[in-house]
This record gives structure tokens, sequence and C-alpha cells, in this order.
């Protein structure tokens, strides 16, 4: 056998080990401390993801760039993007969707490949939109959870998106909104969230996977770790996916003593880019 | 008194921890402190500051709260009054309309949610929200403060659809989205609406908090902002800096205080400064609602501090999202409109509407 | 001639805390009192955001033709505490807006005054039923 094959096969026998963890790990036998309340896991705490799931939540190479153009020996930035060089270049991912590729519909995998190819111009978070779950959860900025003995908000660093999570039946969303209406209830140690009344304006990612109004999210938290939430959101869209699909990441813990959310409003970020030209004596604009 | 409470494990009710003058059942979270959770819509007609014939007087007579509330209630009630269908557009050159309605008129009273009548603590009715300087108004303000707030009053001006800032070849209100009001632009809400000192305002009054030993989150509707309080914690370092200021909490008996320091040089609070100083304090009164009161100082602005309160009343309604920069069509319209009106005017005159 | 709460109240206001009721809403700085307006029409679209409610309408000229036009109200979570949701003011409804144009000139009209097309207020309480007080308003005691 040559040191081709054998190295071929050491390298699938390391992958396979790999891919076994990949699901994630729980380590069944944790038991997290007691919460306020002394009845259910204690999530507080200033939490992040840390994955490539904000750039394409499903597994991939590194790229050029968010938005591609053709070149002459394969994909290129498109031009807006070419000055940031590396800096805008997309890392890889070993993807959070569980059994990929993501099921779209015809129609919803060409609104995908549109979006992808028009990033620059579509995506919510270029205007600091608010991001939706879950992408909210993901976005490379920390937030916090605060529960009490009766209660769990959800503060997000990004764009000061926060959300309430009613823990009782609060009824058919009114309206639709951008963060959705949570409700959220215990089963055993995994908060379990219902989120739905989202509109169809944010995405999961910055590759242009999107979703309808009709979305609706299950979301888990499940302690692993004094320092680790297992997070699992179930996606159900039948205008978008032919069947539901699944995500799944590890959280972690910002460990740093005094770790807290800082002001990311970016808004004032964007107001040259959305009204600059609108000044009275209005800029140098691309 | 805090040896005890802390003595004490979750889960036992504090009758013998009352103390001065609280009721009896104050709700309380299980370790023993007192529990501010709790939705609240503290809109109300009492003024921030005190109309001046009422002087030093802190309290309302009953029949004058009973003509703000029927007063209130019959401008709300011809509002919604009946309108002839075959109606004419309103009159040109503005409907008269003063103040922030600026000459083109308002809401309609179903957009507006500011309260039924004036606020009432322990049975009584108050004049104004402010409480000290005795007169119930804003303390004199440093020279310096006095002339800063002139130079922004000369941006307000009668809505007359024409571009009036040319006149003075200066700076106009309308030439940047950055000198445009922090509500407008949608960083923070329309009045000093989460501070702190957090004031009732027109319209998004209800307020949230949720509470564990370590951190006290409030959560104000305009514009989704999350005050999140460190209990027994320090202020950031001074080069950090916040749009709400960096609040921390502690409990002196049954009372949470909060202290606010390091705001970003632009404030909700109107006319404030980075130096912006705020202590509040939420207590049960002895009529059971919660009584949020609070001192502001600025040695920048205000010669010296003044102090408010008013209550925060539960309610059963539910705070909605406030996402305004994401249906924020008013701003490109308020800039765009701008500049045709400049480009009228130097159309029409151009010596007079150069720069 | 009637104004508007908003302008009685703030009027109140302007007197105690002048400032406070200046940064208060936009439609000042976005609105000509030069063009007033009255606006007749089916609604096509509700859009329930903040700051400002939109609400679409299409408006028939004198010529026939019809225009999109937009009317800025104001927060929509006052009204949906009043337990109106997304299917109030359903597309089709036909309203008289009477107010003021943007100053851009766009298709714009700030929402001074919104009824039916028998005068009656929108979004008057949850039933609906026109009463100013329906006995839906928690507000009520």
């Amino acid at each position: 056998m040559g040191l081709g094959l054998r190295s071929l096969i050491a390298g699938a026998a390391l992958s396979g080990a790999v891919f076994a963890l990949a699901a994630p790990a729980l380590a069944a036998d944790y038991v997290a401390p007691r919460g306020p309340g002394g009845k259910h896991p204690d999530l507080n705490g200033v939490w992040q993801a840390l994955n490539a799931a904000n750039y394409d939540i499903e597994r991939h190479l590194a790229r050029h760039s968010m938005q591609l153009r053709e070149g002459p020996h394969g994909p290129l930035p498109a031009v807006d993007l070419l000055k940031l060089g590396a800096v805008g270049a997309v890392p890889p991912g070993l993807g959070v969707v569980e059994n990929g590729p993501l099921p779209y519909t015809p129609e919803g995998l060409a609104r995908k490949r549109e979006n992808a190819a028009n990033w620059l111009e579509r995506d919510p978070e270029v205007k600091c939109y608010l991001p939706g779950v879950p992408r909210a959860t993901y976005l490379p900025q920390p937030f916090q959870i605060l529960q009490s003995h009766d209660a769990v908000m959800i503060m997000y660093q990004y764009a000061n998106a926060v959300r309430e999570i009613y823990m009782e039946d609060v009824g058919e969303a009114p309206v639709d909104s951008w963060m959705g209406q949570s409700v959220g209830r215990w089963d055993g140690d995994t908060l379990v969230v219902e989120v739905t009344g989202q509109n169809d304006q944010t995405w999961f990612d910055r590759a242009g996977n999107h979703h309808s109004d009709q979305l609706k999210v299950t979301e888990r938290y499940t302690p692993m770790s004094p320092d680790h939430l297992l997070y699992e959101a179930t996606i159900e869209d039948p205008q978008t996916f032919t069947r539901p699909w699944k995500m799944s990441m590890p959280l972690y813990r910002r460990m740093e003593p005094d770790a807290r959310l800082l002001d990311f409003r970016c808004v004032e970020f964007v107001e040259e880019l959305m009204y600059g030209e609108w000044r009275r004596v209005p800029l140098e604009r691309p | 008194m805090k040896n005890l409470i802390r003595s004490l494990a979750g889960g036992v009710v504090a009758a013998s921890l009352a103390g001065a003058a609280v009721a009896a059942d104050i709700p309380r979270t299980p370790d023993g402190r007192p529990d501010f959770s709790g939705t609240y819509n503290v809109a109300t007609l009492t003024p921030l500051q005190r109309p001046e014939m009422f002087g030093d007087n802190l309290v309302l007579a009953p029949e004058e709260a009973a003509r703000i509330a029927e007063e209130e209630r019959k401008a709300l009630a011809e509002d919604l009054e009946r309108d002839d269908p075959n109606r004419e557009a309103p009159p040109k050159g503005g409907d008269g309309s003063t103040g922030a309605a600026g000459n083109v008129g308002g809401y309609n009273a179903f957009w507006i949610e500011r309260g039924d009548g004036a606020f009432q603590i322990n049975g009584e009715f108050r004049t104004s929200i402010i409480t000290d300087p005795p007169n119930g108004r804003f303390p004199t303000m440093t020279p310096t403060a006095m002339k800063d707030m002139m130079e922004r009053r000369r941006f307000y001006r009668e809505n007359t659809g024409e571009a009036w800032w040319l006149e003075s070849h200066e700076v106009g209100p309308y030439d940047d989205p950055e000198l445009r009001p922090l509500g407008e632009r949608c960083l923070l809400g329309f009045g000093s609406t989460a501070g702190p000192p957090m004031l009732p305002v027109l319209y998004n009054n209800t307020k949230r908090i949720v509470q564990n030993a370590n951190t006290v989150v409030i959560l104000v509707e305009m514009n989704h902002d999350a005050r999140v309080v460190r209990m027994n914690a320090e202020h950031a370092p001074a080069d950090q800096r916040f749009w709400l200021g960096d609040s921390i909490g502690s409990w002196d008996g049954d009372t949470l205080v909060i202290d606010t320091t390091n705001f970003r040089d632009q404030t909700a609070m109107y006319n404030a400064t980075r130096d912006l100083h705020v202590v509040e304090r939420f207590r049960y009164g002895e009529d059971g609602q919660v009584i949020y009161s609070f001192t502001v100082e600025d040695p920048n602005v205000w010669s010296e501090p003044w102090t408010g309160e008013y209550p925060w009343p539960k309610t059963d309604d539910r705070m909605f999202e406030y996402a305004c920069h994401e249906g924020n069509y008013a701003l490109g319209g308020i800039l765009r409109g701008a500049r045709i009106l400049e480009q009228e005017t130097m159309d029409a005159k151009p010596e007079a509407g150069s720069e | 001639m009637k104004t508007t709460v908003a302008a009685t109240l703030a009027a109140g206001a302007i007197a105690l805390a002048p400032i406070a009721a200046l940064a208060h809403h936009a439609f000042g700085a976005e609105f000509d009192p030069n063009r007033p307006l009255l606006l007749r029409g089916p609604v096509t679209k509700v859009e329930w955001v903040n700051p400002h409610t939109w609400i679409h309408i299409e408006v028939e000229k004198d010529d026939g033709t019809k225009e999109a036009w937009m009317v800025e109200g104001g927060t929509p979570n006052t009204l949906l505490r009043n337990g109106l949701t997304k299917r109030s003011l359903a597309p089709g409804t036909l309203i008289v807006v009477d107010g003021y144009q943007s100053k851009d000139r766009s298709n714009r009209a700030n929402g001074r005054n919104v009824t039916l097309d028998n005068g009656e207020k929108i979004f008057m309480g949850s039933s609906g039923t026109g009463a100013p007080k329906d006995g839906a308003d928690p507000r009520e005691r």
C-alpha cells in the first residue's frame, strides 16, 4: 500500500472520528447549578458563538468574498468589495446545519442564489437591521441571557437587539416583527423557545440563506458544562423549504472577569451609506 | 438590617424585614429582595416641570386633577368624533398647530398613549414630577449651558415650508443626519425614554423589569433599549462610554439604588453632557405602587442637582418591538425635503441662497 | 377648524417643557404646510413599523389614472395594545386622509387625520365599533 493510500485511510479514519464528534457531544451527565428560584439550570451569562455560521450556515470552503463575480479563472470579489482584500474573504466553516444541504424548494434555492449574487445590496446586516432569530445567536458579537425566577430576556450586543421570552402562552403574534415573538418553557434542563411572527426581511447568514414570514423557529438551550451551552434550532418554513431542518452549535461563555455587552448601535455607522447622498454638502461617494 | 437580609435563605418571605413604612406584602424575589419584576406603563399627564402658577406647591388639589383628566378625556373624545367624509384638505400655509407638530398637524388620538390623568403617590396628586428645587422646575443653568441651549433653539423655527436657514448662511438644521434629534435617527427614543432619568413621553411608555441577584434589566419600549444594571459592581473605566450610561446597582434596605455615569457626549436627557450623573431609586410605596425617583446632576449644565419622582403602575399590557431604524422612511424624507426646499430657494433668488 | 389632539396637548406641553416637545416628532421637519391635500382611496397595504406606521393607499386622480401614496401615522404599538392586529384595516378599505405632502414632493403625506369613508376614525378600539371607548381599552377605569 503506497504512502498516499495509507495517509488517505488514516485521514478517512480521522475524519470519521471527527464526524462522530461533530454531532455535538453532550456531556450527558453534566448537571448545571440551579438559577434564581432554585428549579431550573442557571443560563445567566454573557455568551457567544464561535464559528463561521454568520458567513454561511452550511458547510463551506473559504471563498474570495461575500459577493462574487466571474473572473478569467474562477470567481473573484465583486468590484465594490475589492479593496477589502483578504479581510473581505469568507473563512471556511464546518457548517451548523445538520444533514445538509438546506432543503430549499426550487424557488427558494433560486432566490438564495440571487441573494448571494446581490449580497451587498440585499443583506440586512449591511444596513444594521435587526437580525432575527436564529441569526442573532451566532453573529460574531456576544449576547447576554438574563434569567430571573420567572422570566428570561436575551440582549444582543449587535444593534442592541433584545428579546423577551414569555414564559406563558400569549397567543398569536398580532403583527410580524424583526425579532419575532418568543414563548419559552422548560423541558428538563433545556430551555425551549418557540419563535413565531418574524417578518421575511431577515436572513440566516451572509450567504443569502433566507426565509418567509411563515418561519417558525424552535430553539433549545441546554447547559453542557459550566461554560458551554448547546444551542439547537429547528427551522420550519413550508414556503421556503421542503421539510423542517435543524442547526446546532456550542455557545461559549465569555470568560473575561469584566465580560459585558458594550454598545454596537450600528445605526450611526450606516447613516453615511443610507443618507449621505442627501447631505447639504454630500461627501465623495463610490 | 442588611445582615439580617443576607442571612435568610431564599424563599423566606420577609414580613419581619419590613423597613420604614412599607406595605406588609411587597413582592419579593427568592433571595428576599423586593421584586420589581413586571411590565409597567408610566404614561402620565403630570408634567416634568411644574406650571409656574403652582409656585412651591407640590400637591395638586383633587379638583384640579379631576379637571385635567376631564379635559384630556374630552380632547380625546373630540378627536375621535366622526368627521365629514366630504371634508376639504386642511388650509394652505398650515393648520396652526404649534410646537412639535410643526404647523402640519399631529397624530389622531388613537396613536397616542400619554395617560389619562395626573398621577398619585400615596393618595396625593402632584403638580410636577420634579420635587426639588422646591418650585418644581429645573435649577438655573450655567451661562455656558444656557448659551448652548439658545444656540440649539435657533434650529427650531416654525415650519413654513421654506428653507429659512439659508438666510443666515450658517449651519442649517437639516444639513446632515447627525444634526437631527436622536429619536429621528433611531439611536434613542423621542425624549428621555431610557435616559436615565426615565421620563414619560407621548407614547411607548411601557417598561419591563427583569431582576435577579446580580443583574437588573430595565427594558424600555422606545427604542428597544435594555438597560443592564450590574449589581454591586464598579463603574466602567472613564474611557468606556455608553448611550444609556453605565449603571451599577445596590440595595439600601428595600430600595434599589441605581447609579449611572459614563454617558456619551450626546445624552437622551436634553441639555445634559457626558458628565451627567444620575441616581435612581425604586421602592414600593405605602399604596403598593412602585415609585421611581431620580436625582440628576451635571455641573456643566445645572447649578445644583434636581430630583423628581413618579409612580410606575403595573400593567397587563405587553411591550411590543420598537424596530425604529428598520422602518425609518422619515429621515430620508426630511433630508431630501430640505435639499429640495434649498434648491427652490436658490433657484428663485440665487444671490441670497449661496453659501 | 378642529385641531388634532396632539396639537392641543403639544401646545400645553410647550409651555412646560419646550425642548422636550420640540425633540418630539418628525412631522414638522418632514411635511410642507404649503402643500395641503385630501387623499381618498382603498388601502393597499399597512406597514406596521416604528417609529411610524405607514398606510399605503391608491388614489384615483381626476384623469382616471391611479397613484400610490403613503400616509405616515404613529407608533403601531399603541394600537397593538388596544387589540389591533395585522388583519385590522384590511386592504380594500376606503379611507380619507387630510394632511400635508412631504417636503421632498414624493407621494407621501402625514396622517394628520385618517378616517374611514364614512368619517369614522380608523383604528377605533379593538372591536372597531366606532365608539371612542367601547370597553376594549384596558386603560379605562
